[in-house]
């Protein structure tokens, strides 16, 4: 198998491993819409690392000084916790970046199967994936 | 009576009393059935097995027939009125096919199935006790048997689910529910074939089969605790129908 084809197998893989984490309690379609994405970047304000879903809240400055308070819906912490993830692994005040399928109902800021990373582009771990990808419809 | 042969049989007595309670786990099956060995920790992950959805482990092939009571609940079924929001644990059908490990425990009168998804704990009782009329509960009651290499197993006594068949296509399940597994090894895989009738909600039973792989040398289940903020904290996003 040539370089090219590893490469493929191992990224599918990953996010075929991803996918399977985002959607293990519930699907994600009822709650997020896949044709609309977001993309923001803010302060982490709290880290819920606890089942059946890991939840990020970060602040995001809007237009006229307002601040917007988004929830990031991540993976179960029994799965996530074996791909490097921890407690420990976001801080209250971290800079992140993040884009994914924006909440359904109207008026809320929620948001699910993410590509997250540092500012930088960097991933939040050392040498771990940053993206999900699309959630199951 | 004599009293020496009343003494002999009073001593008798207490030896086959205190045999029994130093084996409390005598099975009511021979040791001569075939007994296959599935002790240990099996991976039923995302590696596995297709990841279950609308249409996995359900799918073209064995979707139920629902008949007029099950079609009713669906019509008025939203995804947020699934109880596993208030982190009602899941049960048979669905428990078997989430992405999590299990743990068996054969013991010569019950096999225990942990599973790493919301802490459950199922017994099958091998002694043939019978489920009182106190035994329903969201697990049911699960007596089994071995049979040419198989555990064959069938769970009644469950209590009405309103998301009792699924997780993902909101078919509510009845006290009427029995689910019956059959496990046996093969190609070092622990393979099952589940079937499910509910009188209630079914026209007719329906099954499904799937596997697990042996866990990676050293795991050990970890704790589930399901949080009920975490998970209630994305029913806010859900568009309901119903103001």
């Amino acid at each position: 198998m040539s370089i090219r084809r590893w490469v493929a197998a191992a990224v599918t893989a990953g996010f075929a491993i991803l996918v399977a984490e985002a959607i293990a309690h519930h699907s994600s379609a009822p709650f997020y819409n896949p044709e609309n994405r977001v993309e923001f970047e803010g302060t982490v304000t709290r880290w819920v690392f606890r089942n059946p879903h890991a939840f990020l809240f970060v602040n995001v400055a809007g237009g006229n000084d307002e601040v917007i308070e988004w929830q990031v819906e991540l993976g179960a912490p029994v799965s996530i916790r074996r791909a490097g993830w921890s407690p420990d692994t976001l801080q209250v005040g971290q800079r992140v970046k993040v884009s994914g399928q924006r909440s359904r109902a109207e008026g809320s800021y929620g948001v699910c199967c993410v590509r997250m990373t540092k500012p930088d582009g960097s991933p939040i771990i050392e040498g771990g994936r940053v993206e999900e990808a699309p959630a199951r419809r | 009576m004599n009293p020496v042969l009343k003494g002999k049989i009073t001593i008798l007595a207490v030896v086959a009393l205190a045999v029994g309670y130093a084996n409390p786990q005598i099975s009511s099956q021979s040791i001569e059935t075939d007994i296959p060995i599935f002790d240990g920790i099996w991976n039923g992950g995302f590696s596995v097995r297709p990841v279950n959805g609308e249409n996995v482990p359900w799918g073209e092939n064995n979707f139920p027939v629902l008949n007029e009571r099950a079609l009713a609940y669906q019509e008025v079924w939203e995804e947020i009125m699934a109880p596993k929001y208030d982190c009602q644990p899941a049960s048979s059908p669905a428990i078997q096919y989430d992405p999590y490990h299990m743990k068996v425990t054969q013991w010569p009168d019950r096999v225990l199935l942990r599973y790493e998804k919301d802490d459950q704990l199922r017994t099958v009782w091998l002694d043939g006790r019978k489920p009182k009329s106190t035994d329903f509960g969201v697990q049911g009651f699960s007596v089994g048997h071995y049979e040419n290499g198989s555990l064959y197993v069938t769970t009644t006594h469950f209590v009405f689910d309103v998301a009792g068949f699924d997780d993902y296509n909101g078919i509510p399940s009845s006290s009427q529910k029995k689910v019956t597994e059959r496990y046996w090894l093969e190609e070092g895989e622990l393979r099952m074939t589940l079937t499910i009738e509910d009188s209630m909600f079914l026209r007719e039973p329906t099954s499904y089969t799937t596997r697990w792989l042996p866990a990676r040398e050293g795991y050990q289940l970890q704790a589930y605790d399901c949080d009920p903020e975490a998970a209630r904290a994305s029913v806010r996003f859900y568009p309901s129908k119903y103001k």
